[in-house]
């Protein structure tokens, strides 16, 4: 199940946080996401260690803390998607897939004429669209 | 989730774009009316290189970005490549469309370029440079999202052909 995405600008700037679990601990959910931005830019940086994979977007498992897991995305605009996920067993294709169909959807928000770049995202229709997106994550996963 | 609209619309947009702000909104200043336009263009290839680079892998170099637009972000706008890719290898390039599509309905008259050198000239020029305002500014949008920035200028030395000077800034 799907606790979390997130969208972070070029500049690491926030672009759209949003958690998905009724508990309370959003706050600690955005600590995970800001600390992976972190990991994101140490493998960005750090060629040597995946050759083939230095241009994919899908950056796969950034780093696994005691109950979630977080994957990254880096588009070709810097942009970084993030998604934490507590599913114990993730296939990979799934990830990716849900990666692309959000890829879609913040390509739709942004292409809005009335988004500024660079700020928050606050069209309701993509949060819609990211909340049928992750619920539908764990259904194709079984 | 894509609507299409026929292509004489956007050339009919566009016309209409150059005319407003040059005759209307600023009439007795130009620059003022080309940065305008520019602006608009580089929200648009702002816009626009998000939705085009959404397949592909991350570009490794400068070069690779150029190649992206002058082939792919060419095509899906104008449905043809850049003919001419020039560089200085120091962080210029020179694209150079043989056929712009947006400049086809402009008539270029050869009895005022070989007669005088200055007035009419410039104002058959500069009228049609302000219609390379707007690529100027997608372009610019498009490589400034994917991390290059950079000063567009339109360059019309042999019409009907048109080159589009990138300079990086370093």
């Amino acid at each position: 199940m799907i606790v979390c995405v997130a969208v972070v600008g070029n500049q690491n700037n926030p672009v759209y946080l949003q958690s998905f679990t009724e508990a309370d601990d959003a706050l600690k959910l955005h600590h995970i996401v800001h600390c992976s931005l972190d990991v994101i830019d140490e493998r960005v940086n750090n060629p040597k260690r995946s050759g083939p994979t230095l241009n994919e977007t899908f950056l796969g498992l950034l780093y696994p803390t005691e109950n979630y897991k977080v994957y990254g995305y880096l588009t070709n605009t810097k942009v970084k998607f993030i998604m934490v996920t507590t599913d114990l067993d993730v296939k990979d294709a799934d990830v990716r897939n849900f990666f692309r169909r959000f890829h879609a959807a913040y390509v739709d928000a942004v292409s809005n004429p009335f988004h500024v770049p660079g700020k928050k995202i606050t069209s309701k229709s993509f949060a819609e669209r990211v909340s049928v997106i992750v619920k539908s994550f764990g259904s194709t996963a079984a | 989730m894509g609507r299409e609209v026929s292509e004489s619309c956007v050339e009919g947009l566009m016309m209409e774009v150059v005319s407003a702000y040059s005759s209307r909104l600023y009439p007795a200043k130009p620059d003022l009316a080309a940065r305008r336009i520019e602006a608009i263009g580089f929200q648009v290839g702002h816009q626009l290189s998000e939705r085009y680079t959404m397949e592909r892998p991350r570009f490794s170099d400068h070069l690779e970005a150029i190649k992206f637009i002058c082939k792919d972000f060419w095509s899906e706008l104008f449905k043809k490549q850049i003919d001419n890719l020039k560089t200085n290898h120091r962080g210029t390039f020179v694209l150079q469309d043989n056929r712009f599509r947006w400049l086809t309905r402009i008539s270029i008259d050869p009895s005022t370029e070989s007669t005088d050198e200055s007035t009419p000239d410039n104002n058959a020029a500069q009228a049609t440079n302000m219609h390379l305002y707007f690529p100027c500014g997608i372009i610019r949008g498009a490589l400034t999202n994917l991390g290059i920035p950079c000063a567009v200028s339109p360059d019309i030395s042999n019409l009907p052909a048109c080159s589009f000077v990138v300079r990086i800034k370093a």
